[in-house]
């Protein structure tokens, strides 16, 4: 996307005045769009984004900056007033001078889609969202569907001071049906959105009749379910998007980005029994067509399979570039960012509980009144506190063992040290599902997983 | 090109295809400065814009964008632009008809300090948290501004532009003592640099996260509930979203139909006002080009109005409230900018549980069915004071159920800045159901 000698030349000035390390991200990334509600095309969109960041580390101190001017004059002018910043224009580093000696690097295509952006046409897109649509009229009750259809092309080139040149591309496709249901009760909703690294191929491993239909019997579900009893109870957790718990608790609280700053609950805790042994978990950047792979990180490093968590033990962090710097740990290729308007920093990828040995149904023997959180939505987390939340989707009465009738509304808190220590059992039905995690360096595409489980207990917010 | 030169390349382009179109460009500087245990330790400096079209082709809409302003970039915009326009079902999509709107600068010296002074401001917060003894970590504070140019034109008359900007000072801290550590933000925003007080982000900070030391379950149950003004500025962040008409079209807002009706108690107004002098999310006139003026939505309890756009308003038969939303990489919709409940007599705290910040909003309220349930931090009232701090406990209901047992509300105004501009003064409601051990 841009040619050598700039790239070379704006890094070999950054280290000339001074940076310890320089890096160069540069993206051009094409995006469409389509939101149909109630079988018409409401919104469709297009769009062409191509910017560069430059980074420059000065110890474990960072200047930042970006723009879509990428003209050699304004890349070269960026990168004067950077080192101005750090007020060190002129100073003139030996290890500076000279070319770069660029090693190149390109993806293998390892998630490369079958089928590409530019390939079928608008219409064809459309009826299949026209028939998930119709799959989700399960009901006369259910009023109103909306589909949402979104796949991403992005182009990366990363290269930084250390002659490492990076090229990857990242092709993403998602779609989300949500159900409206009304009733008497009011309205309640139910959604389903896979998405993966691939193209519109997406369609066939998740067929439209599938998805729409269990986003209509959710809403169905959700629209005669009670509101959700309120207090401290035991919980069994649906595999899949149930994940999203422990990215909350867990996930979040080992990212070097809170750890390095001793910001984190779990910081300085290598080796330590930080979870219920029956607990493994991992964060896997190399997942075959992932939501959250990609074949090299953001900061031009290869992605990994990193284990954080091994039978309750603390393995490893998620390390980025400047937590590396901050804690002497080793990289884990962790490095990412929404786009090019934000610096990199540890984040996760896809991040899964490992397959227990306990069978499902186990679960849910010996619970006297509990909750079976079967779908879970969005949380949130403080990890200086580890205190953490996310909502249920959908979710079940538990009494005498048995999964009894539906309820609505409910929330699960805690803290997330306290909550891994209380998992009593995991089963072996490992599913994932794709998610959108939001931080300090933007809105990721991530997958969560995990197979069914067992909290002890934890607190339930609902109305009852 | 520049973006004047893009708009005009664009809407050029438009009439040679014999299209309506609507180009809106947007152009941002923005700085932060974020200091760490006494250092600036990341510096962010950049300039961003991009240019979007939204056109007309025989009565479909579509739309596109491009941040590469090179003539095939904008070539290949109209291109999708029309396209996706062709696949749009219906035929009474149109741009309005627009005017000469001027140029207006709304962010005037707001952000002319000197840099080292802003460095000083990042740098000022975080010596100040760490003073306190009970402070153990600052993983962050910062320094932010953000100036933006706007550009809109369109082949049916509409043109104009104006200039914006804010100023934000944050920080975050990690506080020990007696029990469990307790984690919190404060941000303030303002149009002028020179407004903010960095000594009062840091000492608002620690005083709003030291109260929630050495807290304790909530016992499960219902209670009365006071919000502080900003969480109760977070609700009306949710809240909102059924004051939209495209939401209302949609059927997706629970206030449909009920223009006119008692939808919240009498003590609630509730107002959107975009001419607000000096506040955050002010603007001359919106993604349309319709002029901006004061909206009340709810009066004495009463739904006046919607927030429209011109899509809207024509759909429902009235007019445009000027509530148009777009971004240049978004699609038309409706949003609110400087959205405030009110302020009544005043609230007097007695027995209940008073909630002093709110998590996990994105996920545990659902506008659409008005149901939340959501994590809470806060403080146990007994007898008019403040008995200890509880933790662990979600706060639920109904949104529209919790519009309608509001029994008062307090007499200051407080802002949140959430991309849009939330005021809330202290709210108590009757009963609310709380969650916890």
């Amino acid at each position: 996307m841009l040619s050598e000698t700039l790239v070379g030349e704006v890094l070999s000035r950054a280290r000339l005045g001074g940076a310890d390390y320089a890096e160069l991200y540069v993206e051009r990334w094409r995006r469409r769009s389509l939101r149909m509600l109630s079988g018409e095309v409401k919104e469709a969109a297009s769009g062409l984004e191509y910017g560069a960041g430059l980074r420059l580390l000065y110890g474990s101190e960072v200047v930042y900056a970006y723009t879509n001017d990428l003209s050699a004059q304004s890349l070269l002018e960026l990168t004067e007033t950077m080192v101005k910043l750090k007020g060190r224009a002129g100073q003139v580093d030996a290890q500076g001078r000279g070319g770069l000696d660029f090693r190149k690097q390109a993806a293998q295509g390892l998630h490369a889609p079958e089928v590409p952006l530019s390939a079928k046409d608008r219409r064809y897109r459309l009826e299949r969202l026209l028939e998930a649509e119709a799959a989700a009229r399960v009901a006369p009750e259910i009023k109103q569907v909306q589909t949402q259809l979104l796949e991403w092309d992005q182009e990366v080139l990363v290269a930084t001071s250390e002659g490492k040149w990076v090229e990857d591309r990242r092709v993403r496709t998602r779609y989300v049906v949500t159900a409206i249901a009304q009733g008497e009760a009011g309205m309640q909703t139910g959604s389903v959105g896979p998405g993966k690294s691939v193209g519109l191929e997406l369609f066939e491993l998740y067929p439209p009749g599938m998805v729409g239909r269990q986003a209509g019997e959710q809403a169905m579900t959700n629209l005669r379910a009670k509101p959700a009893p309120a207090g401290t109870m035991p919980v069994v957790i649906g595999n899949a998007f149930g994940g999203v718990i422990f990215h909350e608790a867990l996930g979040h609280l080992l990212e070097t980005t809170s750890v390095a700053k001793k910001a984190s609950v779990l910081c300085d805790k290598l080796g330590e029994k930080v979870a219920s042994p029956c607990v493994t978990y991992i964060d896997d950047g190399t997942t075959p067509h992932g939501w959250g792979s990609s074949e090299f990180d953001d900061e031009g490093l290869a992605t990994e399979r990193t284990v954080l968590i091994e039978n309750g033990v603390l393995k490893s962090y998620m390390v980025d570039r400047w937590g590396a710097w901050r804690t002497g740990l080793r990289p884990t290729g962790s490095g990412r960012r929404q786009d090019y308007t934000f610096a990199p920093t540890s984040r996760m990828r896809n991040t899964f509980i490992a397959p227990g040995d306990t069978p499902k149904e186990k679960l849910f023997e010996g619970i006297e009144f509990g909750l079976y959180a079967k779908d879970m939505g969005g949380g949130q987390v403080k990890p200086g506190s580890g205190e953490y939340n996310f909502a249920v989707k959908e979710a079940y009465i538990i009494r005498r063992g048995r999964i009894e009738e539906p309820v609505r509304g409910a929330m699960l808190v805690g803290k997330g040290p306290d909550s891994i220590s209380k998992i009593a059992a995991v089963s072996s039905d490992l599913e994932t599902a794709p998610g959108m995690c939001g931080s300090l360096s933007g809105s990721l595409p991530v997958e969560v997983g995990q197979p069914h489980l067992l909290i002890s207990e934890i607190v339930v917010g609902g109305q009852a | 090109m520049n973006f004047e030169e893009a708009k005009d390349y664009l809407l050029q382009k438009a009439r040679a295809m014999g299209l309506e179109a609507e180009v809106l460009a947007t152009e941002t500087r923005e700085m932060s400065l974020s200091a760490f245990e006494g250092r600036l330790e990341e510096i962010t400096q950049a300039t961003q814009g991009g240019i979007g079209v939204r056109v007309v082709v025989e009565g479909k809409v579509g739309y596109a964008y491009t941040e590469e302003k090179t003539p095939e970039a904008l070539d290949w915009v109209m291109q999708e632009a029309y396209e996706n326009a062709l696949l749009q079902t219906g035929g009474d999509a149109f741009i309005p008809a627009g005017s000469a709107l001027g140029r207006h600068d709304l962010l005037g010296e707001g952000l002319s300090a000197a840099l080292e002074e802003k460095q000083a401001a990042a740098l000022a917060v975080e010596a100040t948290l760490r003073q306190d003894a009970r402070v153990k970590q600052v993983p962050r504070t910062a320094y932010q501004e953000q100036e933006v140019e706007v550009v809109l034109g369109s082949t049916k008359g509409a043109s104009g532009g104006y200039r914006a900007g804010v100023s934000v000072l944050m920080g975050s801290a990690i506080l020990e003592g007696g029990g469990a550590p307790k984690q919190s933000w404060n941000v303030d925003a303002s149009r002028e640099f020179h407004a903010l007080e960095p000594g009062k982000t840091a000492l608002e900070l620690i005083e709003r996260t030291a109260r929630l030391l050495d807290a304790r379950p909530l016992k499960t149950g219902k209670y009365r509930a006071y919000f502080e003004p900003k969480a109760f500025a977070q609700l009306l962040g949710v809240i909102s979203f059924l004051f939209s008409a495209k939401n209302v079209l949609e059927g997706k807002s629970l206030l449909a139909g009920k223009v006119g009706e008692q939808v919240a108690s009498g003590l609630v107004t509730i107002v959107d006002d975009p001419t607000l002098p000096g506040g955050i999310a002010s603007r001359p006139f919106d993604a349309e080009g319709t002029p901006s003026r004061p909206l009340v939505i709810i009066e004495n309890g009463l739904l006046k109005s919607f927030a429209h756009n011109s899509e809207t308003a024509r759909k429902m038969g009235v007019e445009s409230t000027g509530h148009a939303q777009r971004g240049y990489k978004g699609v038309l919709g409706v949003g609110h900018s400087n959205l405030f409940l009110k302020p009544g007599a005043g609230v007097r705290l007695e027995e209940g549980v008073l909630v002093t910040e709110m998590m996990g909003l994105h996920a545990g309220a659902n506008p659409i069915s008005g149901d939340f349930s959501l994590q809470a931090l806060g403080l146990k009232l007994e007898g008019g004071e403040v008995a200890y701090a509880v933790e662990n406990f979600t706060v639920a209901g109904n949104l529209l159920t919790l519009l309608q047992s509001i029994s008062a509300v307090g007499s200051e105004l407080e802002w949140e800045y959430w991309g849009m501009a939330l005021g809330a003064p202290m709210v108590e409601v009757a009963e609310l159901s709380f969650a916890g051990a």
